[in-house]
């Protein structure tokens, strides 16, 4: 699909640790607490039922006390090496597709995360929120603003 | 009865997110954002119709982006720019969220690393 390009975000590192570390790291909720929320969020983990099928849910606390909802649920697991899942990000990006690959390369680990967003369609409807273009500007100007408001 | 119950949650449901899901309602986000205006002047602006104007504001009121200010026989809208600090937070959250998150796992597997090869 020549579209897909278009509608994904690809990270991809070498990290400085062992597989079996980075994959532990990643797929344990006692891990997943320590580094997946922004610096300053609390985070909760509701569900962690990490098999296919299974879903995951994490709340985060933002600073004025709404919650931030993440959630999905298991595509395709195979240890050590591969994980897709379908993410929510409640309430905005909602239905995406997680896909992320691990790789030992002697003792560090070759890592590549894709978040992948529905459709075209989709991507367009988030456009015409105005979320990639145009509204960027506008919340600068208010963050001026408030700036302003507030000295 | 419960049936009700959920249609009044449902329209009760006012945020940020539902205040600028609307391009109308983002224009007159970023047209108060530099001065506070009556209602008047918000709809002179627009090309739809005062009602339609008027609608939009009271959604915006409700979701608490905006209040009124009675002056004389106009009402003003003034913007609340803190009620806008969710959406904004989450616009630059998605923005770097996963370069963030990849970054603050990487330190963390570091750490777990340091602390096994001091055990070791």
């Amino acid at each position: 699909m020549s579209d897909l390009a278009d509608r994904t975000a690809t990270i991809e590192k070498t990290f400085n640790a062992p597989l079996k570390l980075v994959w532990d790291a990643w797929t344990q909720s006692e891990h997943i607490v320590k580094w997946w929320a922004p610096k300053g969020m609390d985070i909760k983990v509701i569900e962690h039922n990490f098999e296919v099928g299974g879903t995951w849910k994490y709340s985060m606390l933002m600073p004025d006390g709404n919650e931030f909802i993440s959630e999905g649920k298991y595509i395709e697991i195979k240890v050590q090496e591969r994980i897709v899942t379908r993410a929510d990000f409640k309430p905005m990006t909602q239905n995406v597709e997680l896909q992320i690959h691990f790789e030992a390369d002697k003792d560090q680990t070759k890592f590549i995360f894709k978040v992948i967003h529905a459709t075209p369609e989709y991507c367009k409807q988030q456009e015409e929120m105005g979320f990639y273009n145009g509204w960027g500007s506008a919340f600068d100007r208010l963050d001026r603003f408030l700036k302003n408001s507030i000295n | 009865m419960y049936i009700c119950n959920q249609t009044v949650t449902y329209i009760m449901r006012r945020d940020v997110f539902q205040a600028i899901a609307d391009p109308i309602r983002r224009a007159i986000i970023e047209l108060l954002a530099s001065e506070s205006l009556t209602v008047n002047q918000v709809a002179e602006q627009f090309e739809i119709s005062r009602p339609a104007i008027s609608k939009h504001l009271k959604i915006l009121s409700e979701c608490g982006i905006i209040s009124f200010n009675q002056v004389g026989r106009e009402r003003l809208c003034l913007i609340q720019p803190q009620k806008l600090i969710p959406a904004f937070l989450w616009i630059k959250q998605y923005n770097k969220l996963w370069e963030d998150r990849i970054d603050s796992f990487e330190n963390y597997i570091n750490q777990l690393q340091s602390k096994q090869q001091k055990n070791e």
